[in-house]
Formats: structure tokens, C-alpha cells, sequence
């Protein structure tokens, strides 16, 4: 094992030589001169964030003692011995001024007092939530707007967007929770099929995950969280502040607002490293109830509680981030579900998908391929779905100019999406970041429908983080 | 007669040299053995429990980018930072992540709301404090000045490089171009 030894004739530990020769000397000056007040300020407010991180260890350390006594009520006390050595843990550690002043002799890492170490290897963090306070944490992310376009039936209108509430909770080194509650104004709409009211709100958990991570190579998670079909699902979620665009790609809409892919899962999650050295390979294996089949169409399309079948969905993405080139990510993701429509016959669902990724503060460039393929059983017909879409952007500053051409072609009989068809075109737009966490977002889009006319839009968007 | 020239000759040669090449002339002059100073360079410091002693610096960017979350020995890695505003602090965003303050907050933010990163930096006023939290917390990974460094924690050597050696790459200061 390598570390660090104090040879004490380098430069720092001469200084101490030094120090021990002029301390009578220095401690003359400290006694007659009055030290400023600024820097008397400064260690007065370094002492105290310094004792406040001391006195919650102690209260951490006692929490652990009452819960031992506790649970070894026939075992001895602890001895006072014993009590030391954790204290002593909780000695702070000596600045080298300090030492130097002291006229210790310095002494290598292997012969550091075990007693002041030893505790923290014999008692690690407590693996148990500390009742006594909350240790939810609370992140917020929404958006306002101000769009048009000339889509038959829509209006130059305001809109509240997501008020998204990201909530974390480190409940043990081991266990976090994660969760984030989604207020949204309806009404959904269910490939063009509208459900709900207009101008109401309604609530969402759309993520519900307890996480337990071993190492770098395992993680698992249980509850709701986004599928992990290519990349833009896991990166963004329901936060609009993260996006560079005003919004998702076609590909990525949630299901509530017409999107083809089952978003959101509830089962089984496990991730991790792979060990692959430099070229970075991670992989996500998942299982989970899928989506619903959407029949009635006004159908809840996560199946949070029950699922329409005993088929599972399951899911296997793959992707590298290599060493060489920080910033890229290249992956490929592979899903398959059963579902069973009420009157139609069991549909066989495959999605293969593909991306290549490329993000570095000042640039990005998302590029995701997919397909969606529909078999229904006792049927040779199969209805593959394609669709793809690129995203570049630069930032100049407080500005990121970007672009991004979106497509999907959906077969007209579609069994499970039949509204969909047709849908392309390019976004262009500007991002102003007015502080960290404003962003202000002006964006252009055209799409080019089958059978209907292009439609126009613009949106003026504020997003924000707090 | 020849001695007597040559002290004239190496003297000018020698002003010719830091006029020319100054970086050179400071080791010349000041560090024959092309030690840098302890108050220029960036110690990584880790607990003395932790059997980690050399990391690359890709390795290192990936535990200070939170895109490792355990050590070797199964412990979770905790990253404790010196507050915004701290040269020591500058010097770490230049050298190993590469992005400024406001890139930094987004990236912890962003690696939170997707999960990559369970646990976020801890922030900490004073390289005392990061001393302390080091040496009581295991898992712990920080930066001081090398000059700060003392017994209590471990510093690891950065592409095997301590410190103190001439080719350690995390200065203060952005290097000189030679």
C-alpha cells in the first residue's frame, strides 16, 4: 500500500522545524498583537460549521449506543476504554500549525494511534433512518408557456406546465428513496383521444423508487420509474429546466399526451458497471407490468397496480461510456411485452432501439433510432413503427441555439396506436439560461402530418428549477 | 584569465536563460531538483482506511463526476468539496472536471434526479474541515493544499505522482506552457 510519508527534511516539515525554533518568539507577537477582526470572524464561523458536523456525529454515535443497549440488553456496558476510543474519534484532527507548535515529532500514517481510527471501522455509518428528523430532501422543477399554432381546434393560450417535486431520502449508505410528484393540468390525451377535463389539475407520482445500491456493478429498484428505452427517458424524466428544447421528441411524449412508448414501469430494476475497463460498458436489466393495452383507450396506461395479464415486460439496455472520449454514450435497448386487448387478440409488443449521444457542457448532439413492432397473435401481419430523431445545440455563453428533425411513421392500422401515423419535421429554437435556474426557451416547429396539413407552432417557455 | 571570463560568461548565460526560458530559470534558481511548492499543488486525500493509493486521473474524474459510487473495499465513496469561490476549489473544476461552477451544480443535480449519483458532494468551508471529515468519514475523498496535508488523512498519488513530485498535474495554477 502506498501513501504518504512525512519526510521531515521537505519543505513543510522544515517550516515546522522553523516554527519550533521561532514559537517564543511568534507567541510573543500573538500575545501583544490583536489578531484582525475579519479573520477572528472567519475561524469564528469555520469553528462553528466545524462543531456543528462534530455534535451531529456525537448524536449519530449516541443514537448507535442507545440502539446497541437496546438490542444487547444482557450484553456488559460499554466500558469506558471503549467510550475513549470513539471519542477520541471525534478529536479534530490538528492543523500542521498546530503540530509543528507542539513539537511533535512527526509520524508516518502506519503508526497513527489505532484508538483514533479504530471506531470508524467498527462502527460505519448506521445503516437505519434517524427518526428524530426528516431527511427528505426537496427539489422542484416547472415550466410556463405560451404557445400557438394553426392545428385545427387549438388556441394561442398560456399554460401551466409540470410542477414536478423531486424528493430524495438517503435512508441508510445502502438505501434511497426517489420520487417525483407531478402536478399537471389536463386534459390527457390518448392518441388524440382526450380524457379528463380541461384546466384541472391533477397529481402524479411518476416515479416511486426505492434504490438499494451494493457496488458500482449492482443497483436495484423497485417501484415505478422510467422505462430504460434508449436515452432521452432516463436523462430528462419530467423536468423541462433539464431539456434544452421546449420539449420531448415525439418518440419520448408521455403516454398521457400521445406517445407510443410504455414511458413508465412498475417491477424490478438492476444496473450497473460492467467491467470493461476503459471502454465504460453499463447495462439495465428490467422487469415490470408494461403498459396497458389502452382498451378503452381512456384507460390508465401505467399499470401501477394491476396488471391486464401474467406476461411480464421486460427490458435489456446495453451502452459504453468510453474513457477516451468523455461525453459519449453509445447504447442499444431491447423490450418485449404481451398485451392483451379486450375483443382483439393477444398483440405481441417488441421495441428495438438505438443511440449515440454526445454531451459536453458547451455542445450536445442526440441522435436515438427506434422500432416498434406489433404482432398480433394468430396473425402473419406484424406492424413495425419507425422513428427517429437528432438534436444539436451549441451554447454561445447564456445562449444554446438548437435544432431537431423528428420522425415517426406509424402504420394506419396500427392495432394499439391507431391515431398516430405520420408525423415529421424540424424545431428549431433558442435557449437563454437568465440565471442558473431560469431558462427561458423560444422554439419553432413544423410537422408534416399524413393526410393533413403541416402544422406551425410556436412556444415561448420559462423553465426553472428551485 | 580563463576562470576569470567564465564566471562573467556563465553569469550572462545564466541571465539569458531566465530572460529566455523563465520557467526553467525558477527551478534553476529556485528548486534545483524541479520541486513544485506544497502551497501550489493539490493534495487528493482519502481516509487512512482506504487501501486506494494511486488513481489515474481519468479514474479520478470519475469519482469526483460521481460515475463511481463505491471503492474497492465496498465502501461508499463521499465527496467532500471546499466552498465555491476557493482557489483550491477553481483549480479542481479546471483540472479534473473541466466545467465551471454553474456546469458543476447541474451535472450533481442532473446525476441526482436520474439516480447515477446516490449521494451528492458534501460542502465544507475550510481545508480543516475537509481534513476532519476525511478522517472520520471512511469513504471520503476531498482536496487540500499539499501544504494543508497532515497525518491524519491519506494523500494518493494522481497518475502516480505525489504531490511534491515535479509531474504531479494538479496545481494551483494552470500549468506554464514550456
Amino acid at each position: 500500500m502506498l501513501s504518504r510519508t512525512f519526510d521531515p527534511n521537505r519543505p513543510v516539515r522544515s517550516g515546522g522545524t522553523i516554527a519550533r525554533r521561532a514559537l517564543p518568539f511568534l507567541l510573543g507577537i500573538l500575545l501583544t498583537a490583536p489578531l484582525p477582526a475579519q479573520q477572528a470572524v472567519a475561524e469564528t464561523a469555520s469553528d462553528q460549521q466545524t462543531i456543528q458536523m462534530l455534535l451531529q456525529r456525537i448524536d449519530r454515535l449516541e443514537a448507535r449506543v442507545a440502539q446497541l443497549e437496546a438490542a444487547r440488553q444482557a450484553a456488559p456496558q460499554p466500558s469506558a476504554a471503549k467510550l475513549e476510543s470513539a471519542a477520541l474519534a471525534l478529536v479534530p484532527a490538528q492543523s500542521p500549525a498546530q503540530m509543528t507548535a507542539q513539537a511533535a515529532p512527526p509520524v508516518p500514517p502506519a503508526t497513527v494511534p489505532e484508538s483514533r481510527v479504530e471506531p470508524e471501522l467498527e462502527h460505519p455509518e448506521p445503516e437505519r433512518m434517524d427518526m428524530s428528523k426528516t431527511l427528505l430532501r426537496i427539489r422542484g422543477f416547472g415550466d410556463m408557456s405560451l404557445s400557438g399554432s394553426n392545428a385545427s381546434g387549438r388556441t394561442t393560450s398560456f399554460g401551466l406546465g409540470q410542477l414536478n417535486l423531486f424528493i430524495t431520502s438517503d435512508i441508510s449508505e445502502k438505501f434511497k428513496f426517489l420520487s417525483e410528484i407531478v402536478f399537471e393540468s389536463g386534459p390527457d390525451n390518448f392518441y388524440e383521444v382526450p380524457g379528463g377535463r380541461s384546466n384541472q389539475f391533477s397529481v402524479d407520482i411518476e416515479r416511486y423508487l426505492l434504490q438499494y445500491s451494493y457496488n458500482d456493478y449492482f443497483n436495484l429498484a423497485v417501484g415505478r420509474y422510467h422505462t430504460a428505452i434508449g436515452f432521452y427517458n432516463t436523462a430528462y424524466h419530467h423536468s423541462t429546466w433539464f431539456q434544452t428544447t421546449t420539449g420531448r421528441p415525439l418518440l419520448f411524449q408521455f403516454e398521457d399526451t400521445g406517445g407510443i412508448l410504455p414511458i413508465h414501469n412498475v417491477g424490478v430494476s438492476a444496473s450497473g458497471r460492467l467491467p470493461s475497463g476503459p471502454l465504460g460498458l453499463h447495462y439495465v436489466a428490467e422487469i415490470g407490468n408494461g403498459r396497458a393495452s389502452r382498451s378503452p383507450l381512456q384507460d390508465e396506461p401505467v399499470q401501477n397496480e394491476v396488471d391486464e395479464n401474467n406476461h411480464k415486460a421486460f427490458n435489456l439496455a446495453l451502452f459504453a461510456r468510453p474513457e477516451a472520449v468523455h461525453g459519449l454514450q453509445i447504447g442499444f435497448s431491447g423490450y418485449h411485452d404481451l398485451l392483451t386487448p379486450i375483443a382483439a387478440p393477444p398483440v405481441s409488443e417488441t421495441i428495438l432501439a438505438a443511440h449515440a449521444v454526445y454531451m459536453v457542457p458547451n455542445f450536445e448532439w442526440l441522435n436515438e433510432v427506434m422500432v416498434v413492432r406489433h404482432s398480433p397473435q394468430g396473425s402473419a401481419r406484424v406492424f413495425d413503427t419507425p422513428g427517429f430523431y437528432t438534436q444539436i445545440s451549441k451554447r454561445f455563453g447564456s445562449y444554446r441555439p438548437y435544432f431537431r428533425y423528428q420522425y415517426i411513421n406509424a402504420p394506419n392500422s396500427e392495432p394499439i396506436f391507431p391515431n398516430v401515423g405520420l408525423r415529421a419535421g424540424p424545431s428549431v429554437g433558442l435557449r437563454y439560461d437568465a440565471s442558473e435556474s431560469v431558462a427561458l426557451k423560444l422554439q419553432y416547429d413544423y410537422n408534416t402530418l399524413r393526410a393533413q396539413p403541416a402544422v406551425n407552432g410556436l412556444t415561448l417557455q420559462l423553465g426553472f428549477t428551485f | 584569465m580563463r576562470r576569470r571570463l567564465g564566471v562573467p560568461i556563465t553569469a550572462a548565460l545564466a541571465v539569458l536563460l531566465l530572460d529566455v526560458c523563465p520557467h526553467t530559470a525558477v527551478h534553476a534558481a529556485g528548486d534545483p531538483q524541479g520541486a513544485v511548492q506544497p502551497d501550489q499543488t493539490l493534495a487528493i486525500v482519502v481516509n487512512q482506511s482506504n487501501p486506494v493509493a494511486n488513481l489515474t486521473l481519468q479514474e479520478l474524474r470519475t469519482v469526483f463526476l460521481g460515475e463511481r459510487s463505491h471503492w474497492p473495499n465496498g465502501r461508499r465513496i463521499t465527496l467532500v468539496m471546499l466552498e465555491p469561490g476557493q482557489p483550491e476549489r477553481k483549480a479542481i473544476l479546471r483540472e479534473i472536471y473541466r466545467m465551471n461552477e454553474n456546469d458543476f451544480s447541474r451535472h450533481f443535480l442532473q446525476g441526482l434526479f436520474t439516480g447515477e449519483v446516490f449521494v451528492s458532494p458534501k460542502t465544507l468551508a475550510t481545508p480543516v474541515g475537509v481534513r476532519k471529515f476525511v478522517f472520520n468519514v471512511p469513504g471520503a475523498i476531498g482536496y487540500v493544499r499539499a501544504s494543508d496535508v497532515d497525518e491524519s488523512v491519506k494523500v494518493i498519488r494522481v497518475d502516480g505522482h505525489l504531490p511534491e513530485d515535479k509531474d504531479y498535474g494538479l496545481r494551483l495554477q494552470p500549468h506554464a506552457v514550456k
